[in-house]
């Protein structure tokens, strides 16, 4: 994929400087929608470069262009416009500048089944989806077999539609998809559906059309999928693309857009002077330390690290326990790590002011990425909650050692 | 692999801005249509007659229950209808028939979009086709209707003979006003819900002033609002060459068919341009 700069015979799509403006308020977007078509049936050109009151651009300049069997993965975080950015391809939605080439067939694989009825046999949806995919009734009913062996739905098939599981469901709609031959393929998240084998069915099917000359633009927040069919990637963020590239190193840059976006660039630590907890605990500060207790801006896998928690205290405790719950954000955002410094039947005493406390890995197993820390202080065993910090967000530099493995272990092989 | 026939480009400017190719797209989205349209109009027809069990039942009862009731009015000398050159509950189902199929007419195109605003919002395919299949419908249902209106025909020996057969032409208008109406209104009624609300009310007042349950008044500012109502000349004259009769509203009806074709027209180029600024905002 390439910028565009004049036409080549080869290439099936192009986007020129393409925008797009939505309006937040639904009554005045209403309202201009009815501006619009004024303009469009009175005047032939709207003014529609400039904002309006209330609008703000969901899509800003965006150029590409797609050659013939290319596959191209759209990312970037929920909003960025990638749905908006399929439809205009599509052609279901109009520009707002620049203009949009297709030079094909072009199929959005965006909804799986359009124009399923519940109530109609798996075989009569065909028909309908078929037809709605825009194939002829002759040419339906010369595919329909190999539909329904695809969709391995056999028994199934004269039976109402609604009797089928989602999976099946999906998997019919899937397997009418694949009938259209187009020349250009848009799918939008639809290949979450149905189960592993199907899915790795899905995608083999992909890379079978892409091998026959079939172009395809992917949107999916699965970093593998994208990675296993597409050459090349366009990471937008706000609207604007961002990144154009190879599919690794867009997706790398993905991730650290993820983090810029969610807290700014962490830098190891997390200030809160002003911070009131209204109970006797202030945590007023959480940060990164190596193993020697200096300050750093990211933990190291596979070296020593430490969190620390600098809280105020108003007045003297004998026991405070501390609680630790560790999210991994690169990945899915599940919870990797829990402690709880009660199970080690540790607590520090606590004087009035200045306290630090925390925990030390010795060595850090988690590998490199982007995690976020939960951390409460607690007065007693059980409950008491004291002060919590919501989310520390924090780096973990990788360890070559550990790619490829789901965490850091430190190991001798044998001599 | 590559289809040279498929070509697309997109940007800012209305398509109205080049004509020639605007008029190309209109015909091939027609042609298009056709199969599709079927299609659709089946897939709506069989699921909606599987989940009923009295099925084509419903088609019959509004007339014969309009029938009878203002029947019961009228004997009872409720109200005054005046009176109409067949048996008075023959001209209630006669009309009540054309009134409807006037009345789904208008809906099919507003019925058709709602519908398939979901799909449209994710896929590309020939918008007529949500209308024609809805009017297939409507032709489906009104050959329904035949049935019983072929049953009153009998039932009262009313002279009817194949002249009757030309009462299609007027009923052709009558339904393509309808769409007019429908279409013009569909894009609107998926983005303000006030429209669908509205038509109810409409409708209900808008027969009072067709000469449906009553026959076509001869003086007063009532007659007047009633011979220029645009549905009255349609249906009128519809029943009026089924029934053989005198034409009364020849030149209104002449004059609301060439409105309704050419307005349909139009409302087609306007549904097609507002259709991507619909879709853009349906909650669909």
């Amino acid at each position: 994929m390439t910028i565009l700069q004049g036409a080549d015979p080869d290439t099936v799509l192009s986007l020129r400087g393409v925008s797009k403006k939505f309006c937040r308020s639904l009554k005045r977007s209403l309202f201009y929608a009815a501006l619009d078509v004024w303009s469009d049936v009175f005047r032939g050109r709207r003014a529609s470069d400039r904002l309006r009151t209330g609008e703000f651009w969901a899509l800003g300049n965006v150029s590409f262009e797609l050659k013939r069997g290319e596959a191209l993965g759209l990312v970037g975080p929920n909003g960025s416009g990638k749905t908006t950015l399929l439809r205009l391809i599509a052609g279901l939605i109009k520009p707002d500048t620049g203009s949009i080439e297709v030079r094909g067939r072009l199929a959005p694989l965006i909804a799986l089944g359009a124009g399923f009825n519940p109530i109609l046999t798996g075989r009569e949806n065909i028909v309908v989806n078929l037809s709605i995919l825009g194939l002829s009734l002759s040419k339906i009913k010369a595919v329909s077999d190999a539909v329904i062996a695809f969709a391995e739905i056999e028994e199934a098939i004269d039976a109402p539609l609604r009797t089928y599981s989602s999976g099946m469901a999906a998997r019919l709609g899937f397997a009418c998809a694949m009938q259209v031959r187009p020349d250009i393929l848009l799918v939008d998240e639809v290949l979450a559906v149905g189960d592993m084998r199907f899915r790795t069915k899905c995608y083999r099917k992909l890379t079978e059309l892409q091998s026959q000359g079939t172009s395809i633009v992917l949107v999916s927040h699965n970093p593998n999928a994208i990675l296993g069919v597409c050459d090349h990637a366009l990471l937008l963020h706000k609207g604007a693309v961002v990144e154009t590239g190879d599919t690794a190193s867009v997706l790398n840059r993905y991730e650290e857009a993820m983090f810029d976006h969610r807290l700014g660039r962490s830098d190891g630590t997390l200030a809160r002077e002003d911070h009131r907890s209204g109970a006797n605990i202030d945590i007023v500060a959480v940060r990164l330390a190596d193993g020697g207790g200096n300050p750093v801006t990211a933990l190291q896998c596979g070296k020593p690290g430490r969190i620390m928690v600098e809280l105020v205290a108003h007045e003297p405790m004998p026991k405070l326990f501390l609680g630790l719950l560790i999210k991994d954000l690169s990945r899915d955002g599940s919870t990797v790590l829990r402690f709880h410094s009660n199970d080690w039947q540790h607590a520090w005493p606590i004087e009035p002011g200045r306290n630090i406390v925390g925990i030390t890995f010795d060595p850090l197993y988690l590998k490199g990425g982007i995690y976020s820390a939960k951390l409460y202080a607690l007065e007693n065993e059980k409950l008491g909650m004291l002060d919590a910090v919501e989310s520390f967000v924090f780096r973990v530099e990788s360890l070559p050692r550990a790619s490829g493995s789901l965490y850091f272990q430190p190991i001798k092989w044998l001599e | 692999m590559q289809n040279k026939s498929h070509y697309s480009y997109y940007q800012a400017d209305s398509d109205l801005r080049q004509p020639a190719n605007y008029l190309r797209q209109l015909i091939n989205d027609l042609t298009a249509s056709g199969e599709l349209s079927l299609v659709l109009f089946l897939r709506d027809t069989k699921a909606a007659y599987r989940q009923s069990i009295l099925g084509i039942f419903w088609a019959f009862v509004p007339p014969i229950v309009f029938a009878a009731g203002f029947t019961l009015l009228s004997k009872a000398k409720v109200v005054n209808f005046g009176e109409t050159n067949i048996p008075y509950p023959a001209y209630v189902m006669l009309s009540v028939i054309l009134w409807q199929t006037f009345q789904e007419s208008v809906r099919a195109p507003m019925a058709g979009l709602a519908e398939s605003q979901a799909i449209m919002k994710r896929l590309r395919f020939p918008p007529e086709a949500v209308v024609l299949s809805r009017l297939l419908g409507v032709l489906f249902n009104f050959s329904i209707k035949l049935i019983l209106l072929i049953a009153v025909l009998i039932w009262y020996r009313l002279a009817v003979d194949l002249s009757s057969l030309l009462a299609l032409l007027p009923l052709c208008s009558l339904i393509l006003f309808g769409t007019f109406l429908g279409l013009l209104l569909a894009p609107l009624a998926v983005l303000f819900q006030d429209f669908s609300r509205g038509l109810t009310v409409v409708f209900g007042f808008w027969m009072f002033v067709t000469p449906v349950v009553y026959p076509v008044p001869e003086s007063g500012v009532f007659a007047t609002i009633v011979r220029y109502n645009p549905a009255s000349s349609l249906l009128v004259t519809t029943r009026e060459t089924l029934l053989n009769s005198e034409l009364s509203l020849l030149p209104q009806f002449f004059l609301m068919s060439a409105v309704g074709m050419v307005g349909l027209l139009l409302a087609w180029v306007l549904y097609r341009i507002s259709l991507p600024y619909v879709i853009e905002r349906s909650g669909a």
